[in-house]
This record gives C-alpha cells, structure tokens and sequence, in this order.
C-alpha cells in the first residue's frame, strides 16, 4: 500500500521539496521498500491535487538522487539498493532537520560554542553512552 | 510553445484594459493567472479566443494564429454563462456532440454526473453554480488540447471547487495545455505550475510557482540599535523593496537571499532570518502596496 503524502500548497517552502522530503522519509524509515512501485505521476497527482508536472519533477530529482529508479512503460520503482542507499537517504533527510535547526539558532544569535554544548546534551540524552542511564 | 501571447494591447477608448502583455504557456502545463479585477484577465482570454480585436499584439496557438480547425479542440469557460436560458443540460449537450467531432458522449454522461447535474433541467431553473458546471461539462467533454476558463470555480462549493482542480489536473496529465484565472490563491498554488501575475493589462511576475517559492524570501535583520545605513541594498537589483522601522531591516528579495543575507550580516545585526513566502505574499507584494486596499473579491 503506499504511503499517505500531504503537502501544503499554501506554504512557502516549494511543493516538490515538501513531496521529495516525504518520499525520502517515507524510505528512510521503511514505510518505503527497496523494490516497491510508487504510484504514477497522474495517480500521485490526483491523489494530492496538486500539479502533474512538480510530481513528474519530484520523480526526475529522486532519481537523479538515486532513490527511485523509472523504467519506461513499467513505471517508478524504490531503488533495491539495500541499505547502503537507505542510509544516504536516511542522512539526508536528518540533514535538513538539523540545518533548519543550526539556522534556526545563528538567528537567535546563540554563538558556535552555545550551540555545540546545546547538541552535545542532546546527544547525551538520546544517545546515552553504554555505562550511562538515559536522562529524561 | 502551445500558448504564446506577445506585447498584446487592447484599449476600450482611450483606456487600456491590456497594454504590452507577454505570457508563454508550455504543452502539458497549467497557468494560473491571478491579479485584482480590472487588471485585463478577461481581455486578455477574448483576445486570445478571437472575440475581440486587440489592437497590436501577436496571439499563437501551436505556433500559428487563431484559425477555424483550432476551435475543434479548444475549450473556454467565459466568466458569465454563455448558455441558453430555454435549454436544459441534456440539450446543450446535444449540441456540443453535434458541433465537435471530438465529443465523447460517455464522459459526457460521467461528468453530469460528478456534477449531480439534472440534464432535464432548463439553464434558467439553475443556479450560478449549477450553470458554471454545465459549461464545465461541455468545456471538458470534448477533451481538448487547450483550455481557457475564466474563474472556472466561482459559485462553486470547495467539493466542487476541488472537483474542477482534479478535472484540469487530469486533462494536463494527458496533455492539455491550460489557462485560468482565479481569486484563489490556494487553487493556483494547487493545480497551476505556472503563474502569472497582472496588473494594470501588464504580466508583473511570471514563473514557475515552486521557482518562485524558491526565490522569493524576506531577509530580516534586528539590530541592537537604529538600523545603519544600507545604500548598497537599496540599489541591488535582486531586492524588490526594503523596508526600515526603528531597529529591523526587512528586505523583499527577488532572488540569491542566501548572499543578500551575508550582505546583511556584515552590517552585524543581532540576528539575520530568512523567511518564506507563499503565493499570497508574493502576490500582494507583486501587485503592489498601494494596490492593497483595492478590493480582491473572493481572495481567501
């Protein structure tokens, strides 16, 4: 079954960066499987009601980006290139949440120093070191 | 190019309801035309269909002037109804199965229904909305390569409205070349990729909707004090406007705001953002802060 995307055309962040985003996630986190058929332009682009070409230019990116794969008449597939491939699409999509993150706090005016102490405790609460208990 | 509109002018006395428009619309896209009443929307569609003489200007379709065969396959939505009052949905049908080759009768029949039109219903027994999805019927029955419709969603209800979106979503997938205005911003940022802006008979903004999301940011600088001078700003052609109160710098940048901001940041501000804008913004800030308090009809 595939996914559930939503995008928000009122927003300013462009349509196809909101559906490239959900797609990447969608694989990153499994929802997606290496080999699974995503559903046609016009299908997607009826689905969402938005516009057939920014699907048909999602669909180009994420190739180019190596995490779908068209062939002609068959359709678009998940890439089945294991999880070498799942891993890059993971890291980019954690990417952008930390660079919206990073931005986020230069605006605020927090100084490199401030804000490596601030990811430093947050690594320490999710990512506990072996001896450690989790802080909550 | 499927649409191309070149430095059209018309005048209605010695008022110009269109003066110099240009606008290029690709095979297979949707272009939403957006812009307040009286900025030559309506013109512009009668000009390109032929019902009115522009006074210069070149209009092609597929490359070549209007001309007879291309009625066949070309469809408008006028922004009143054009039907006759005396005939029902059926009929009107009739006649466009016997005027258009193309006609397909069982889409026809489909689109009555997603419309839950009555076809023995007589034109003036229907209401403004009923009568606009009579004419969407016809328009998208004979499925053609071109479509204009002029506010194909107005008096519609949103289930409606998103039923028209969905019908030009489909016909564009197939590869029918679309134009439309509409005072729904939401349904050009939808269904169009493609925007044009106008204002006063002039194409002000024009662009891939999701390009021009891309583009058009508002760098905003806070400064611990008065904002220091910034002529350099002021005269860089990506920066549309700059506006100044007390201790914020708001810069309404065209393109390339990751550089304008670094360009801000080296008047050391306490904090630099850069924000996004949606259609709307980019709209009101293309028609103009003195166009603001021009009444926008049915803008959400």
């Amino acid at each position: 079954m595939t996914p559930v995307f939503t995008v928000d055309p009122r927003s300013g962040v462009p349509l196809y960066l909101q559906l490239i985003e959900q797609v990447k996630r969608a694989v990153a986190l499994g929802t997606l499987i290496p080999g699974e058929q995503l559903p046609t332009v016009k299908a997607l682009a009826l689905d969402l009601t938005i516009n057939p070409n920014t699907v048909a230019r999602v669909y180009r990116e994420l190739e180019r980006d190596g995490v779908i794969e068209t062939s002609p008449g068959r359709g678009s597939f998940v890439r089945p290139n294991g999880e070498p491939g799942a891993r890059r699409t993971a890291d980019d999509v954690a990417e952008r949440s930390f660079a919206e993150a990073v931005r986020e706090a230069r605006a605020l005016g927090l100084q490199r120093p401030d804000v490596e102490a601030l990811i430093g405790r947050l690594l320490d609460r999710w990512y506990p070191l072996a001896d450690e208990e989790p802080k909550t | 190019m499927m649409i191309a509109i070149q430095h059209l002018t018309k005048r209605y006395g010695s008022q110009a309801a269109v003066s110099g428009l240009d606008l290029e619309i690709e095979r297979g896209s949707i272009c939403g035309l957006l812009g307040p009443n009286g900025s030559g929307k309506t013109t512009t569609f009668k000009c390109l269909l032929g019902f009115t003489r522009p006074d210069s200007g070149t209009l092609l379709i597929d490359g070549k002037p209007l001309e007879p065969a291309t009625f066949e396959r070309l469809s408008y939505v006028p922004e009143r109804s054009a039907l006759y009052d005396w005939m029902t949905a059926a009929q009107h049908v009739e006649l466009q199965r016997r005027s258009f080759r193309r006609f397909d009768a069982a889409r026809a029949r489909e689109l009555l229904e997603i419309f839950r039109l009555d076809p023995n219903k007589k034109t003036k027994r229907l209401s403004k909305g009923q009568q606009t999805a009579v004419a969407l019927v016809l328009a998208f029955s004979i499925r053609p390569d071109v479509l204009v419709l002029d506010e194909p969603a107005s008096g519609l209800d949103p289930i409606f409205q998103r039923v028209v979106m969905d019908l030009m979503i489909d016909a564009a997938a197939n590869g029918a070349t679309i134009l439309f205005s509409s005072h729904q911003i939401t349904q050009v940022e939808r269904a169009a990729d493609h925007v044009a802006i106008l204002r006063q008979g002039k194409v002000v903004l024009d662009g891939v909707v999701d390009s021009l999301k891309s583009d058009e940011k508002i760098v905003e600088a806070i400064f611990d004090d008065a904002v220091p001078p910034v002529d350099g700003l002021a005269h860089d052609v990506r920066v549309r406007r700059l506006e100044r109160s007390g201790r914020i710098l708001r810069a309404y940048v065209r393109t390339d705001s990751d550089a304008i901001a670094r360009q801000v940041e080296d008047l050391h501000p306490r904090s630099v953002s850069v924000l996004d804008l949606n259609l709307e913004d980019i709209f009101l800030g293309a028609v103009g802060p003195d166009n603001r308090v021009e009444p926008f009809g049915e803008i959400r």
